[in-house]
């Protein structure tokens, strides 16, 4: 017999949330925070494509693009201008919703496929721009940055906890910014937008103007993500700032879990780098193909089996779980 | 500086025949099966490492490969339309973007584990041969390369125009549920459609080895080219993905030229984007008729 508060949603929240915050405190391990670390940025990445990928199916490939500008722009102001990080990451995620009005603008031009390979193309140009900016942005061979020590105030710290901290946060930012437009008229516009946007556009949705906020909102939010870390990893070159791994990670975590669900992207980042951890102490860092290998294999099962993603199996479980009587079980509609 | 000028472009127009190989064979795909095939550039690359290993291990010419690389490619493509693609046909965008997309992420790594990162090339008699018309040098092996694609495309016209099979393809291009009740098989259709533009795909592979090095990211660049050629050149018509590709070879090798050795890229990237400004529907229109 179940107890009736563990089938409410908000008690896992809690746990989930209690969990998350007492994590770096019980583990010490520098390997294992960092991987925490980079399940946090990237769950958060996800989550910021999901908005725009997920819900309204716009599937870009060029994620990078917005990274990067964060990336850039906070590097710049701090190294040329002496301005703490805390102020370029929102400069950075200004600068990526600025520069996500034009490509916008063009791309949203093309649906589908051609979508994914204009985003694809506006990312690589940046990439190949910024390897030409030798004079203010350090061309290809890039930059370290000045290591302050534990300079709270300028973004850096001695502890990962601290970075762990941070990357948590902007996690439960996305999350929270995800949960609201779910709920709100814009999450049903961008639903119907990506259910049929023609069908949207004749029942008096203005697609254009839906599809451009949501934009800019993805674009700021992968912007935050660009700055976080490149202060965590203190180095900055344009492969790394605009490296097309980072659009398909942002891609490939969402759909795994499910696309246009809350949580997709984190049940699917926590699948691919618990995965992508494993083949490491098993392969050692040496074999570059393992680790893409094995995600792309678990992208076309996924894609041939489970198109919704993995969520939906999970809360399949968590009903089978909760609900006592498997007749009742069946009534549920299973979520998408 | 006009020899220049001519010498960039034939450069351009022969490096174009190649990528008109990968880019009709990309359209060829989307026109009649609706999908973007985010692996053409592995299929290329496979067409390679069947040409490489094939003048390694048993001398043979890259360009007798041919006779192997195509029908194995033809294989592989009607397996992978057969087994793969098929069962995402009546589902959204996004199985259909990221099935491709996720099986070249995976030959690509694949191709890494099985033959290291390293360039692989070939030595033919005529790999270093070239000769010259006025100012102007051609490479032997490119200019070979350049005809046999020509001739690859202008026989694809002809099965597409000439016989049943080529009609069908055509026909259920145009309008599949018409083109079923007409009796035309779409599954079949399909598989050949697939099977023809991989064939084309590997023989692009066997074509470059010569005077191209062969590794497992070599896809990458072919597959830019082309879906850049094929949004230009108007999706789904091959005429348009021939013209437009030889166009972007030009402009690629120009860009080499006169903007830096770095820029032939940024050039390709920015006619993507002033295309979809500008004619977002690309410069050919509909389906090659």
């Amino acid at each position: 017999m179940t107890l009736i508060w563990t089938t409410r949603p908000w008690f896992w929240i809690v746990v989930l949330a209690a969990v998350a915050l007492v994590l770096p405190l019980v583990v010490s391990n520098p390997f294992a925070v960092d991987i925490f670390i980079r399940v946090l940025l990237f769950a958060f990445i996800g989550v910021a494509w999901n908005l725009m990928g997920g819900y309204a199916k716009q599937l870009s490939l060029g994620h990078a693009a917005y990274f990067g500008l964060g990336a850039y722009t906070s590097t710049i102001l701090l190294i040329r201008f002496g301005i703490s990080p805390w102020i370029g990451i929102i400069a950075g995620g200004v600068v990526a919703m600025l520069a996500s009005l034009p490509i916008g603008a063009l791309c949203f031009r093309l649906r589908g496929p051609y979508f994914a390979i204009a985003t694809i193309a506006t990312a690589q140009v940046l990439m190949l721009l910024f390897l030409k900016f030798r004079d203010f942005a350090w061309g290809a061979e890039g930059t370290t940055l000045p290591n302050l020590g534990d300079a709270p105030l300028m973004m850096q710290f001695d502890s990962k906890a601290a970075y762990y901290y941070l990357a948590l946060a902007l996690l439960a930012l996305g999350l929270a910014i995800t949960y609201r437009i779910e709920r709100s008229w814009m999450g049903f516009y961008l639903v119907a937008v990506g259910e049929d946007e023609d069908a949207a556009e004749a029942v008096g949705v203005d697609t254009t103007k839906i599809k451009r906020h949501i934009y800019l909102i993805s674009a700021f939010l992968t912007a935050l993500g660009g700055t976080f870390y490149i202060q965590y990893i203190y180095f900055i070159d344009p492969n790394t700032a605009f490296s097309f791994n980072i659009s398909v990670e942002a891609a490939l975590v969402s759909i795994v879990g499910g696309i246009g669900t809350l949580w997709g992207p984190v049940v699917g980042t926590i699948l691919l780098e618990a995965t992508s951890a494993l083949l490491q102490s098993w392969f050692g860092s040496g074999h570059g193909g393992v680790q893409l290998t094995v995600y792309s294999l678990i992208l076309v099962s996924v894609i041939l089996w489970r198109p919704s993603g993995l969520v939906g199996v999970f809360s399949d479980l968590y009903r089978r779980f909760t609900y006592a009587g498997a007749a009742r079980s069946k009534e549920v509609p299973l979520d998408g | 500086m006009l020899a220049t000028l001519a010498q960039a472009v034939v450069n351009g127009l022969l490096i174009g025949g190649i990528y008109a190989l990968v880019s009709i064979g990309v359209t060829l795909i989307f026109g009649v099966v609706k999908i973007v095939n985010f692996a053409q550039g592995e299929f290329v690359m496979i067409g390679m490492y069947i040409s490489f290993f094939l003048a390694s291990t048993f001398g043979v010419d890259p360009l007798l490969s041919l006779l192997i690389s195509m029908p194995s490619l033809f294989a592989i493509g009607v397996l992978l339309q057969h087994f793969l693609i098929r069962r995402v046909l009546a589902l959204g965008d996004m199985p259909q973007i990221f099935l491709t997309f996720a099986l070249s992420l995976l030959l690509m790594n694949i191709a890494l584990l099985l033959f290291t990162a390293n360039y692989r090339t070939v030595q033919t008699p005529y790999s270093e041969l070239t000769f010259h018309i006025g100012p102007v040098y051609f490479a032997v092996a490119k200019l070979i390369a350049f005809a046999i694609a020509m001739l690859l495309s202008a026989l694809l016209y002809l099965f597409l125009h000439g016989t049943d099979l080529g009609k069908a393809m055509r026909a259920a291009a145009q309008n599949r549920e018409v083109a079923m009740l007409m009796g035309i098989n779409p599954d079949r259709v399909f598989c050949v459609a697939v099977g023809v533009a991989l064939a084309l795909a590997g023989a692009a592979g066997s074509l470059l080895m010569p005077f191209y090095p062969a590794y497992p990211l070599v896809g990458q660049i072919f597959v830019l080219m082309a879906f850049v050629a094929v949004v230009l050149g108007t999706l789904g018509n091959i005429t348009g993905a021939l013209i437009a590709s030889l166009m972007m070879g030009v402009a690629e090798s120009l860009g080499v030229q006169f903007v830096g050795a770095d820029s032939g890229l940024i050039v390709v990237f920015v006619m993507l984007l002033l295309t979809l400004a500008f004619r977002p529907n690309g410069l050919f229109g509909g389906w090659a008729r």
